[in-house]
């Protein structure tokens, strides 16, 4: 009974901001700044058809993120996985040094890069073009994906390559048929978080894009909530939330038996 | 001679885990190694598999040198001690993907699947996962990959070690049947010497990366080379009296009788075996084991010995056996 308090509260706690945002979605301007008198219309949809129907329409950025997150999450995959397969299979100390390195660039805040970036992304003439935000998350990806999938790589009993390698497997036929549909728990859970990074990365957005056809959900996002300086449009800003967490909350349910147990893979030995 | 391996040596580093290895196993012959843990069986068996590299000596198939060609262009039919099937693929689909890759077409591998299924009694098993198997069910998979490999050579690796021990026995004849049946070299490596007696034409006994002793099961009971093979084969293990001038002295617990004139004992513990029972004695000549008929009692006072042609003699240095 106790437990279910903490569930509850818990729930509550994690919950509770994001019920708030979609109650504030669906108020009227008057049902926000006054919740508790007697209002005549306290319920609007005024505020999803201002995102919507806004120049260029909300849609255009959810693409843009979309396909920034979807971009760099396979951009991501395809580097990681041969170079986390790599990193399980040698030995000794380059193994040892190549970890401490990547945990290195794993905690590296990215924000110090950001002057080099941007030289790089301007000698490449990518600025203002989508590739200029899918290549540095990529990159910047690249440490923990590289990490959560060596680790997912190292779990698997190396009798398996073996027996794979004796029914006369070539390298990229034991990648194909044996090792990446057991490591596609990790996999998955390691695309989703990099997906959440491409989904949510502000500074390098905000820099490199200025066309405001390119823009991503945060800066457009942030946009709104700056669009006028006498008043903040929380309604607005609300349903914009809202529309943003769709595909979110969307992909973690779909995959979120997979994110779990990749997530959880080389706690315990199976 | 069909397997041959010549001077093999394998180093880790500046340690040789494995040298001077001279072996020849026949077509349709069964040897098996054994040994105690890191004596090196298994390594021998990864050279041969070519899942290691090799640092010395060669190794040769049907009389064509394999020492240096890779794994994968290597026929052997490997059964891991783990079985390592893959977890992901049904029983057909686990047999099929070695088949698959190897260009065989899609009727020819229903066919074999559906074939070697029979041999080994799972044919109503073949859509199943690995994981809802039973051990015994899982060998017979990886047995059943092996034998579709359609390998010069067949390697085990401690095939039976993680099945009950009933199951081992059921399972025995059968294995030796489905590897023998095709005619090529077998190699078996256990550590269990008792199922090395009972499975393998000859057994190589394998300590420190070096071979002690290659014989007939009964060879190595009778003739043991050397102390420590003396000691490894047979159970309950041989009796081994305190060295005098220089010679260690070996007695089988078999061989050890009651007998008037010999070494008044006092019984310490008997274990039943059924048939037999086995006496722990404390002798004037130390500790004793004797395996002697179950109706046999225990006399109040007695004294045991044994036939002087049952005494096994081994110099206390090197631990060779004493030629007389």
């Amino acid at each position: 009974m106790q437990r279910r308090i903490w569930i509850v509260l818990l729930l509550a706690w994690s919950l509770g901001p994001l019920l708030w945002q979609l109650y504030t979605s669906f108020s009227t301007n008057q049902a926000l700044v006054s919740p508790f008198s007697d209002l005549q219309q306290r319920w609007t949809l005024s505020h999803y058809q201002a995102v919507l129907n806004g120049n260029p329409p909300f849609w255009r950025y959810l693409f843009n993120s979309l396909l920034v997150g979807a971009g760099s999450t396979v951009l991501t995959l395809v580097i990681a996985i041969p170079a986390a397969y790599g990193l399980t299979r040698i030995r000794g100390g380059v193994n040892q040094w190549a970890r401490l390195i990547l945990i290195a660039a794993a905690l590296f805040p990215y924000v110090l890069l950001f002057l080099a970036l941007l030289e790089v992304a301007r000698s490449l003439n990518l600025g203002n073009h989508l590739l200029a935000l899918t290549i540095p998350y990529a990159a910047l990806s690249q440490p923990l994906a590289i990490l959560l999938l060596s680790s997912a790589f190292r779990d698997l009993p190396i009798d398996l390559e073996e027996a794979a390698t004796l029914e006369g497997l070539g390298l990229w036929q034991r990648l194909r048929w044996v090792l990446l549909p057991l490591i596609a728990p990790a996999s998955t859970s390691t695309a989703v978080l990099v997906f959440l990074f491409s989904w949510n990365e502000y500074p390098i957005a905000l820099t490199w894009i200025s066309d405001s056809d390119l823009l991503t959900l945060p800066v457009a996002m942030a946009r709104i909530a700056g669009s006028s300086i006498y008043s903040v449009p929380y309604g607005a800003y609300a349903a914009a939330t809202v529309l943003g967490s769709i595909p979110l909350i969307l992909l973690v349910l779909m995959f979120q038996k997979s994110i779990v147990s990749g997530l959880t893979s080389g706690a315990v030995k199976g | 001679m069909s397997l041959s391996i010549n001077n093999l040596g394998r180093r880790i580093g500046d340690r040789w885990i494995l040298r001077h290895l001279n072996l020849e196993v026949s077509d349709g012959e069964c040897l098996a190694l054994v040994g105690p843990s890191g004596c090196g069986k298994s390594t021998t068996l990864r050279l041969i598999a070519g899942l290691d590299p090799v640092d010395e000596g060669s190794i040769r198939i049907q009389g064509v040198d394999i020492t240096h060609t890779a794994a994968i262009d290597r026929k052997v039919g490997m059964v891991f001690q783990s079985y390592a099937l893959f977890p992901h693929l049904s029983v057909a689909a686990n047999l099929e993907l070695g088949l698959k890759v190897r260009g065989c077409s899609r009727d020819v591998r229903q066919r074999k699947v559906h074939h070697v299924l029979q041999l080994v009694q799972l044919d109503e098993r073949a859509s199943l996962k690995p994981a809802q198997l039973s051990g015994g069910q899982r060998q017979r998979v990886a047995l059943a990959r092996a034998l579709l490999r359609d390998p010069q050579i067949y390697l085990l690796d401690e095939p039976m070690s993680n099945l009950d021990a009933q199951l081992r026995e059921d399972l025995r004849p059968e294995l030796r049947r489905l590897v023998l049946q095709d005619q090529k070299p077998v190699v078996y490596v256990t550590h269990d010497q008792h199922e090395a007696m009972a499975m393998a034409d000859r057994i190589a006994v394998l300590r420190h990366g070096c071979i002690e002793q290659v014989a007939s099961p009964m060879e190595l009971y009778q003739q043991p080379e050397t102390l420590f093979v003396a000691q490894f084969i047979g159970r309950p293990q041989i009796n081994v009296l305190p060295s005098e001038q220089g010679v260690v002295r070996a007695i089988r617990p078999e061989a050890v009788e009651l007998r008037e004139d010999g070494f008044p004992s006092r019984l310490l513990h008997r274990e039943w075996l059924g048939s037999t029972q086995i006496w722990h004695l404390e002798s004037s000549m130390g500790a004793l084991r004797m395996v002697t008929s179950a109706q046999q009692s225990v006399p109040e006072r007695f004294a045991v010995g044994w036939a002087p042609q049952h005494e096994h003699r081994f110099d206390a240095k090197d631990g060779k056996r004493l030629h007389s």
